[in-house]
């Protein structure tokens, strides 16, 4: 039996009137003629600013963001990596903690590695300078990676971390979630996979309240199913 | 950027070969689910929508009367093309044809001719003029195994056209003659793994990929081989097993009631 | 030919009578946005790609975002088989398309990128170009490009010396004017407008008036099929 669950979030898309209350417009929204319209298609959330959550979009990055990145190019003093933003990211050679020369580069990190970096800068043209998180290197040589919407990252997350925690206590696996989107996943074969498809779910039910339950009781049914 | 593909999911993807096991859980010789719709353009004489899994393909066979080649003046003439439409994959772009659509073109073409789905000399009109058949393949969404989506979709084109004679004053309407129902079916290898119905991803890994059309009694009428990997004749051979029982089932399925009919 | 008897059309519709419309949102798996709609007999996909990186570099603009709009049609979309390709109509299209949508997106957003629109006619039947904005301008909405808002579009037209709303094929080849117009609905900006034919002021006026209100019916499907996309499901 059908359990409806009933979307109660409020879907806008743009120019949807919000408000007439300028001040309080937040992110996701415009100001016009003393009142507040909706930017792009999102969820109406007016808990403290007015503001709309996307439910899509591409991944713009901000200083201090922690991402997961692909290297798909190096040049003579750059890693050139894809952080699935509509721009090209570089880490400069000097960023890596130890000198080295320019031929030691694809040594270190080359094209096709997957590692976890800082964002550093973004300048008004969208110039964006990667480091490594705490100047530690972290490629990702094991497990699986799987991409979806960055909107959809704080729910994969959850609330102070309650949706990560609950993948990663009742699988036993490793789980990195990157602010592009970009989820890395590391453990047995069959966790990995029944992680996979939780977080597709979580993905597709983003929007919807009651998540967090609904996942605890398909994770609950899965893992039994698995240890039949 | 589109062109990297991260080293995790290539080892991902072979080491799940070498156990015989596909991303999405598919067998080695499975396909993923294919539906096929037809009669959707009624500007069109035919026409055919087909998607295989995420791949999407429309295809319009417009008909029309025009000029025989000259060294064929009581043959019709079948034109294929395929156009790659930006819209169906980040790495389209604008433009004329290239080599990949001319290549899929040449491709369904060579199944749809050799096979003898259409018996030309069928198509001349009364006046020294000849039916042009046109099969126009528009592809939509490119989530790998364009080769096989478009063939379908231009056999059941071709089966859901009818002339336009009314139109043209040469009598009534008719359904094409359509004597052969060829079927491709695509294998790629991966690491010396065989697999049918390659996804986007499996496309883009295998080194090699070998497309094989069959007809109804399991006679060859076209294969290419696409890609800069090699395959041992061993290897051919057992793809051709594996494609003409697998376009036995396709055909069963999708143009078994055609067959009977 | 007669195109008004009775006060009815030749497809019986009355003057103000848009014909049948439908919005699917998102129907394409690659695309970061799409939208399929019939409108009539005519049958059009768009899809968005972006924003993303310009190549040719030399394109793109450094403080924002450029747009790019390609209308097209499928050989197969018309009577008579029609050789691929742009030919001067598709891109004079693809311009005012362009030109109608470009006002209300956030450029300013996405220096050095670009957005790109893809329109392809799959079966044309009159109208294609409105229909084919009415699909861009949601296929952008689901892609998540910042916009101000909504752009709706729909053909106006005299036939028979009466003003008429959403042109089909015959009154479009044989009328007296064709008149499609594209706008922000809730700002009532009009951001595409031409016109072919003959028309007095007075007969403009009127014909605006009613292009206006059919966009405004337009505006209310599009964003219907965006809040469907969301809301009408079950999860269990």
């Amino acid at each position: 039996m059908k359990n409806k669950e009933i979307v109660d979030k409020n879907i806008v898309i743009p120019g949807d009137l919000l408000s007439d209350d300028p001040p309080k417009s937040g992110e996701g929204t415009y100001v016009e003629d003393g009142k507040i319209y909706s930017l792009i298609y999102g969820i109406f959330d007016d808990k403290d600013k007015i503001r709309v959550i996307p439910l899509s979009g591409k991944y713009i990055p901000s200083i201090g963001d922690v991402v997961i990145g692909l290297i798909v190019d190096i040049s003579f003093s750059n890693w050139k990596v894809d952080i699935s933003a509509p721009y090209e990211a570089l880490m400069h050679i000097s960023e890596y903690p130890r000198r080295i020369d320019s031929s030691e580069m694809s040594k270190i990190m080359r094209v096709g590695d997957l590692a976890i970096f800082k964002v550093v800068d973004v300048d008004s043209s969208m110039k964006i300078e990667l480091a490594l998180k705490n100047d530690q290197l972290k490629v990702l040589r094991t497990g699986r990676i799987i991409e979806v919407s960055y909107s959809k990252v704080p729910r994969v997350i959850g609330r102070a971390g309650s949706m990560i925690n609950l993948l990663k206590s009742t699988l036993n696996i490793n789980i990195f979630v990157g602010k592009n989107g970009r989820i890395w996943i590391d453990g047995k074969e069959s966790d990995e996979d029944l992680a996979v498809r939780a977080i597709k779910k979580i993905e597709q039910e983003a929007h919807t309240s009651g998540l967090t339950d609904r996942m605890t009781k398909f994770l609950e049914e899965e893992k039994h199913g698995i240890h039949k | 950027m589109n062109d990297v593909i991260a080293e995790i999911r290539k080892d991902y993807i072979y080491n799940l070969a070498k156990r015989r096991e596909r991303v999405d859980g598919r067998t080695f010789d499975e396909y993923r689910p294919i539906s096929v719709q037809t009669g959707l353009i009624d500007k069109a004489e035919g026409s055919a929508r087909v998607k295989i899994g995420n791949t999407q393909v429309m295809v319009g066979v417009k008909i029309q009367p025009g000029d025989p080649f000259p060294d064929a003046p009581d043959m019709g003439v079948i034109i294929t093309n395929v156009e790659l439409v930006p819209l169906a994959s980040p790495s389209f772009e604008p433009g004329p044809p290239d080599e990949n659509a001319i290549e899929l073109a040449r491709v369904v073409d060579r199944g749809v001719r050799e096979s003898g789905a259409i018996d030309l000399s069928t198509l001349n009109l009364p006046d020294g003029k000849v039916w042009l058949v046109f099969i126009d393949v528009h592809v939509l969404d490119h989530d790998g195994n364009l080769m096989d989506a478009a063939a379908i979709g231009a056999l059941a084109a071709l089966i859901n056209a009818k002339t336009p004679s009314e139109k043209y004053g040469y009598g009534e309407n008719e359904s094409l003659p359509i004597k052969e129902h060829p079927i491709a079916v695509t294998a790629v290898d991966i690491d010396g793994e065989i697999m049918l119905d390659p996804s986007l991803d499996e496309e883009t890994i295998a080194s090699t990929r070998l497309t094989v059309i069959s007809g109804s009694q399991g006679a060859l009428s076209g294969m290419q081989k696409s890609g800069t990997g090699t395959l041992s004749s061993e290897e051919i051979c057992r793809i051709v097993n594996l494609a003409t029982s697998k376009a036995k089932q396709i055909r069963e399925q999708f143009f078994g009631d055609v067959l009977r009919g | 030919m007669e195109f008004i008897s009775n006060g009815r059309r030749i497809d019986n519709r009355l003057p103000e009578e848009l014909r049948p419309i439908k919005f699917e949102v998102g129907v394409l798996e690659r695309a970061d946005g799409s939208c399929y709609v019939e409108h009539g007999g005519n049958k059009v996909i768009a899809a968005v790609y972006g924003p993303r990186g310009v190549h040719p570099r030399h394109l793109q603009e450094a403080s924002r975002a450029i747009i790019r709009y390609r209308y097209n049609m499928a050989s197969f979309s018309v009577e008579e088989r029609r050789r691929p390709g742009p030919d001067r109509r598709s891109v004079e299209i693809s311009k005012v398309s362009r030109e109608a949508i470009d006002p209300l997106i956030m450029k300013e957003f996405y220096p050095r990128s670009t957005v790109d629109i893809f329109v392809e006619i799959l079966q044309a039947d009159a109208g294609t170009r409105t229909a084919g904005i009415n699909a861009a301008s949601v296929a952008l909405i689901d892609a998540g490009v910042p916009m101000k808002g909504l752009i709706s579009a729909c053909a106006v037209g005299k036939v028979d010396d009466t003003v008429v709303l959403d042109l089909i094929k015959e009154e479009d080849n044989y009328g007296q004017a064709d008149m499609p117009v594209a706008m922000d609905v809730r700002t009532g900006q009009i951001t595409l407008l031409q016109m072919d034919g003959h028309l007095t002021i007075d007969e403009f006026e009127r014909a605006l008036e009613l292009a206006k209100r059919g966009c405004a019916l337009v505006a209310e499907m599009q964003r219907e099929a965006l809040i469907q996309k969301y809301q009408g499901e079950e999860y269990e």
